[in-house]
């Protein structure tokens, strides 16, 4: 700012008034937002003034002076401005645009200055109303005088057009003439006469309004056309003609003489040409035709279509129009000769293909007359489609899906590659009374023990049926589980009814066999009475968890010989492999719920304490010393020699009904309440490897099959079984091959139970399955 | 009309050659050439052989008839496309007596399941050896049963001898196996380990008989469950769910004495034996052959030479043993455990025929390589097959008893190539299917369940006794002359 001002000496003044009104307004701020409100006041009285007052001459004449002021003065200094802006503009452009910005702020705070502070006195005119009498304006010396009022002309109301052809526009109040001022267009041309530009005519374009300048060339015309000469340079106005055509006009043409007589002989020495050619033949010199070359049938021959854009065009022989389109065949008549009419297959076919592969878009069809004829069917169809073109809707174009639908499915093997695996009821065991609630295949593989509602434990023989020994050992209970001893050197079956456990020899075995296994159940009678010895030998008077005692002769006549009995209903008993000891599950017992019994000391103990949950089944490792717990969601395996947690399996069931371990002892398969079949892969992870919901109610029984077929069976609530084929490969990268090989029905659904109990033959694929009909049933 | 044009021009005659094997019903020999229209069956060609101008029989005796050793089932012309011959050739029709459909004969009730039965006659085994005489009529039918007694019936259904109870010297549990050894001699087993042998004696009216007990056989330790005699060097062979065979005799001097462990019996048992009065002499076994895995279901005695004895077992195989040594000469593996076995000798020396729990019978040569010993499957029935015997009076018949409640009267010249899920090879299918008469008309229950057949006896001059669940001994025989089976 500051060397701009220090160039503009004239605008000091302003510039430094303006300064101060600043100060003032910054200093008296309050007074500013006082004076703000009461100008706008006395703003609106001047209006409304001005309105009442319309009519008194003075106060007219006195506005009109205001407003002449006023006028005058802004475009004035304007026009000064703009001489200055022009004068300063060739000397300095750089400060242009500040002074432009200070000029347009400077008229504003003068404008400001002047409502502010009122320049006149009110006074009392002649007629006693009000006088604005104003002060008297002292200009400065070097001041602009734009306000003296020289301007003033006294011609009056009349159009300044008058003096038009005057120099003068009017007369001042002395009666001088008024000269016309300079106009700006006036300055410019000056200005721009003071040096020519190249070309300068001083004329205006009329087209454009701006100067018409004019290019050396035009120059160089005009001063041709000035000169009478050609404008353009070069032309030749007479150039020597070229006669393309004789200007001779001949008026007989053709000759009328006869023709030469040359014209009717045939030609001798055409005729020797000729000759030499056919001799050259007979000779085999010249070869009257070019064996056919061997073409490369590779070369590729380019087809260009000519009629790609054609355009209708005027008949020419030169123009070879396309062909036309082949006018409509017998097959589109409305009755067609019946060879078009397509035969049923055809139509078939013509239905199955998509729209786009068909051959034709329609098919032939028949009608007796043209009457009959019905309405073109996609009229609609394709007015629409047509609209949507028009509109440019983008529409999506079906693609079809080319899988065959096969393929989607995971490659099992056929059931039938898998045989063998039970497929039919081959015999029926009839004899309980209400529920059959389990069974097992005696370790030999001929005896079928099955208990039940009815109290009894049953042996029967496996191929025929035949029940061969029963006893009744529940009294009002029910049998609920029955276990052979695993092991071929004694036959012990055990049984739960109730709270006590059996032990029983059916008097199904030789004698040999008979002794020793009632040797190995009377074993323990001597150790028990030193547990419980033990028991109550810490002080506190402890009751046994289990008691040890002969089940009373009437039940050891019929060979019951052990009954253990715990504090609840024992659900589940499971054996070692050994047959030492065996675990039984009483779900209802709150610590004792899980219970290890070993044989040879008739001794019971509770390895857990504390349960996580109500424990459903246990089962001993086929291999390793570890044990399994279900409970009713997760599956925790011990190390019965470390005494820890080894795993939890959670196969994500809500109640485990029943679990197996396959007899290598890295799988598990657990059936559950809520229908499905779980297979685990122990190395893999905790969470199942394959789920199997194939059942319509609950799951209650799974098994593996332990005699070397890759099978397994789960039974069901609906009365059916339903055989796997699950291989376990020893390759650790493979995963075990599941596939559902049999749906075996045949019991009946009483009172929503159906299946409660499943089997394996030790060495053949044949099952058995304990029905709630009362029916165990043999399959193979 | 055109196309029965053509087909009647197409029945064309075919030269046939009559030729047959019976003597007594051979054609002269101008008469054995002939032309028949190719559009006639097995009945219309048996029609032609009765007519008058060719055998001229007084009662038509219906007729089968083999082409290459395989009956015709079809018309000569089906024949003749199906194995591509033309009309020209002359076919070689064998013409054999027809087997003659068994019909429903007498069922002898029981009081408990029948597990075997076995026929005494001038024809069956025990009648013929050592020159026995049985005269007509006096054909005797031998019954086991579960409930442990033996039962010796004459034709009408008569009750002749019924043997001890327990506690005179019989069987305490059930009978599972019994035959006669001679008209006056019984060996029977059952599952309380023993094999017993029984004196037979007929009052002269032959109306009433006694069995008494005279041997005890110790020696297995499972259930017996098959026995098969041989009367003239009175041997025992035994098939024990134990896995062992035994061979025993029937002579008391003879035999080794029982081994002292077996004849305590078990606690239980003893508690029984108290109130026996035990006076039947107990012996051993001359030898136990125990190179089975599994339960023993069935032993017999080659028909042709009784020191070879054949075993079929639930741990799949066939053994062969040499019994003068016992030792196991061979071993032969099938598919499937085996529940029954009968020699074939008609055939060949070693043809045997085992059935399966897979619900087939199984044919085996053991002459012929180790890599194909099956020769044929005969396969029709719905559930195990537990019993088989030949047919007395053909090479090629068989009957079989099964868990389904039906025998099967089996020809094995009936037969056709087996289809890919059957295991290819050579399938034979029932000629006769021999419904239970406790169970007729109705729907054959799930698992043959009531109805079961546990033994079936084929014989010539009783025809086929079969026992069963239905606590029945049915005896069924072909009579008089059929009606075509299929005009």
């Amino acid at each position: 700012m500051a060397p701009s001002t220090m160039d503009r000496k004239r605008k000091a003044v302003t510039r430094d008034v303006t300064e101060l009104s600043d100060v003032e307004s910054e200093a008296e701020f309050g007074d500013g937002l006082l004076e703000g409100i009461l100008s706008q006041s006395e703003d609106s009285e001047n209006e409304s003034d001005e309105n009442e007052d319309s009519d008194e001459a003075e106060d007219e004449e006195d506005l009109d002076e205001l407003e002449d002021l006023g006028s005058d003065e802004i475009p004035s200094e304007e026009s000064e401005d703009d001489v200055e802006d022009q004068n300063g503009g060739l000397v300095k452009s750089n400060g242009k645009n500040s002074r432009l910005s200070d000029l347009v702020h400077r008229q504003a705070q003068t404008k400001e200055e002047k409502e502010d502070k009122p320049n006149y006195t009110v006074t009392t005119d002649a007629n006693g109303g009000e006088r604005y009498v104003y002060e008297e304006i002292d200009p400065v010396y070097d001041s602009d005088d734009s306000d003296a009022p020289v301007t003033t002309n006294t011609v009056g109301n009349i159009p300044l057009t008058f003096y038009d052809s005057y120099p003068h526009i009017g007369y001042d109040i002395n009666g001088k003439k008024l000269m016309r001022p300079a106009k700006g267009e006036a300055l410019d041309a000056l200005l721009d006469s003071i040096d020519i530009p190249k070309g300068w005519t001083g004329l205006t374009d009329p087209a454009t309004g701006k100067p018409l300048n004019l290019s050396q060339d035009e120059l160089e015309i005009l001063k041709r056309i000035q000169t009478n000469e050609m404008p353009e340079e070069g032309y030749d106005p007479y150039p020597a003609t070229v006669e393309y055509f004789t200007g001779i006009e001949e008026i007989m043409p053709l000759s009328a003489a006869p023709e030469p007589k040359r014209r009717f002989l045939p030609s001798k020495h055409e005729a020797k040409r000729i000759m030499k050619i056919v001799r050259a033949i007979r000779e085999g010199r010249i070869l009257p035709y070019k064996p056919p070359e061997e073409r490369e049938d590779e070369e590729e021959e380019v087809h260009y279509d000519i009629w790609q854009d054609e355009q209708p065009r005027p008949d020419h022989v030169m123009n070879i129009p396309a062909p036309k389109a082949p006018p409509p065949g017998y097959d589109l008549s409305y009755n067609p000769p019946p060879e078009y009419l397509p035969s049923k297959s055809e139509k078939q076919a013509w239905d199955n293909t998509d729209p786009e592969d068909r051959e034709k878009e329609y098919l032939p069809t028949t009608h007796d007359s043209l009457r009959k004829v019905p309405a073109y069917d996609k009229f609609i169809k394709e007015r629409f489609e047509r609209s949507l073109d028009l509109y440019l809707a983008p529409r999506v174009r079906k693609n079809r899906l080319n899988i065959d639908p096969a393929s989607l499915l995971p490659k099992l093997p056929k059931p039938e590659e898998l045989k063998p695996f039970p497929t039919v009821c081959s015999t029926l065991f009839r004899g309980h009374e209400g529920r059959v609630r389990s069974l097992a295949i005696d370790p030999l593989g001929v005896w079928l023990a099955s208990g039940g509602d009815d109290g009894t434990v049953r042996v029967w023989e496996l191929l025929t049926g035949r029940q061969l020994w029963s006893a009744n050992i529940g009294d009002e209970e029910a049998v609920n589980v029955v276990r052979w001893r695993p092991g071929r050197d004694a036959v012990i079956l055990s049984a739960a009814a109730g709270e006590d456990i059996y032990l029983l020899v059916p008097p199904v075995v030789d004698p040999e066999t008979e002794t020793a296994s009632r040797d190995l159940l009377d074993a323990g009678f001597g150790y028990a009475t030193n547990a419980t010895q033990a028991l109550t030998a810490n002080g506190q008077k402890k009751e046994p968890v289990a008691k040890w005692t002969r089940p009373g002769f009437r039940l050891e006549d019929e060979g019951v010989l052990i009954k253990i009995t715990v504090r609840t209903t024992v659900k589940v008993i499971s054996w070692h492999r050994r047959g030492d000891f065996f675990s039984t599950v009483s779900p209802t017992a709150q610590k004792s719920a899980v219970a290890i019994h070993t044989l040879s000391k008739h001794l019971t103990q509770i390895p857990f304490r504390r349960l996580p949950g109500i424990p459903q089944t246990v089962q001993f490792h086929p291999s390793r010393p570890l044990f399994f717990v279900a409970t009713q969601r997760t599956i925790r395996s011990y190390d019965l020699q470390k005494q820890e947690l080894v795993k939890i399996i959670q196969p994500g069931a809500r109640w485990i009904s029943s679990f197996d371990i396959h007899p290598g002892g890295d799988n598990l398969i657990v059936g559950s309440y809520d229908r499905r079949l779980l297979w685990h892969d122990l190395d893999l992870s905790t969470r199942p490897y394959k789920t199997m919901r194939f059942h319509s109610k609950a799951i209650r029984a799974v098994k593996y099959h332990k005699g070397g077929f890759p099978l397994f069976a789960d039974a069901s609530d609906d009365g059916s079984l339903q055989i796997f084929h699950g291989k376990v490969v020893s390759d650790m990268m493979e995963n075990a091959t599941i596939v559902p090989v049999k749906v075996l029905k045949g019991h009946k659904v009483k009172s929503a139970l159906g299946v409660m109990d499943i089997d394996w033959h030790p060495r053949e694929p044949w099952c058995v399955s304990a029905g709630a009909d009362g029916t165990c049933r043999l399959w193979m | 009309m055109a196309d029965s044009g053509a087909q009647s021009s197409r029945y064309g005659p075919v030269q046939v050659h009559f030729i047959t094997n019976s003597p007594d019903i051979e054609l002269p020999e101008g008469k054995r050439q002939l032309l028949v229209p190719t559009n006639v069956r097995r009945y219309g060609l048996s029609q032609i052989l009765n007519s008058e101008s060719m055998l001229d029989t007084p009662a038509p005796i219906p007729f089968d008839f083999l082409i290459n050793g395989t009956f015709l089932r079809t018309t000569l012309e089906e024949y003749l496309t199906t194995n591509g011959l033309s009309s020209e050739t002359t076919l070689n029709l064998q013409y054999v007596r027809s087997l003659i459909p068994p019909l429903f004969e007498a069922s002898f009730e029981h009081d408990d399941w029948v597990s075997c039965v076995d026929i005494l006659s001038g024809s069956s085994r025990a009648g013929t050896w050592d020159g026995n005489e049985v005269a007509a009529g006096q054909e005797r039918i031998l019954s086991g049963s579960y409930d442990g007694l033996l039962r010796v019936w004459n034709k009408s259904g008569q009750t002749i001898a019924t043997s001890t109870a327990s506690s005179a010297g019989g069987h305490t549990v059930s009978i599972k196996s019994a035959k006669f050894i001679s008209p006056t001699q019984i060996a029977s087993s059952s599952l309380d380990r023993t094999i017993r042998v029984w004196k037979y004696n007929e009052a002269e009216d032959h109306f009433s008989g006694d069995l008494k007990p005279v041997l005890e056989l110790y020696g297995h330790k499972g259930g017996i469950e098959s026995i098969d005699v041989h009367g003239p060097s009175n041997r025992i062979l035994s098939a024990s769910t134990d896995g062992s065979i035994g061979l025993w005799t029937t002579l008391k001097n003879s035999a080794p004495a029982a081994d002292s462990t077996f004849l305590t019996s078990g606690p239980t048992a003893k508690r029984r034996k108290l109130t026996t009065s035990t006076s039947t002499p107990q012996r051993g076994p001359l030898s136990m052959l125990s190179s089975h895995t599994a339960p023993v279901t069935a032993a017999i005695f080659n028909p042709l030479d009784s020191t070879v004895a054949y075993s079929a077992s639930q741990d799949h195989t066939i053994r062969t043993f040499d019994l003068t040594t016992s030792t196991l000469v061979d071993t032969r593996t099938t598919s499937h455990p085996l529940l029954s076995l009968t020699a074939l000798p008609g055939i060949s020396t070693q043809l045997l025929a085992a059935g399966t729990s897979a619900r087939h019978i199984t044919l085996l040569d053991s002459r012929i390589s180790a890599q194909s010993t099956q020769v044929m499957t005969l396969r029709g029935h719905t559930n195990k097959i537990v019993s088989i015997c030949h047919d007395p009076k053909s090479n090629y018949g068989l009957v079989s008893g099964s868990h389904d409640g039906t025998c099967r009267v089996w020809d094995l010249r009936s037969s056709r190539t087996g289809t890919k899920d059957e295991g290819n090879g050579l399938v034979g299918e029932a000629v006769y299917v021999v419904e239970r008469d406790s169970q007729k008309g109705g729907k054959r229950p799930v698992g043959g369940e009531g109805i079961k057949v546990f033994g079936v006896a084929w014989d010539k001059d009783v025809g086929i006794v079969s026992g069963g669940e239905d606590k029945m001994v049915q005896v069924n025989r072909g009579r008089g002359v059929t009606r075509p089976d299929n005009p």
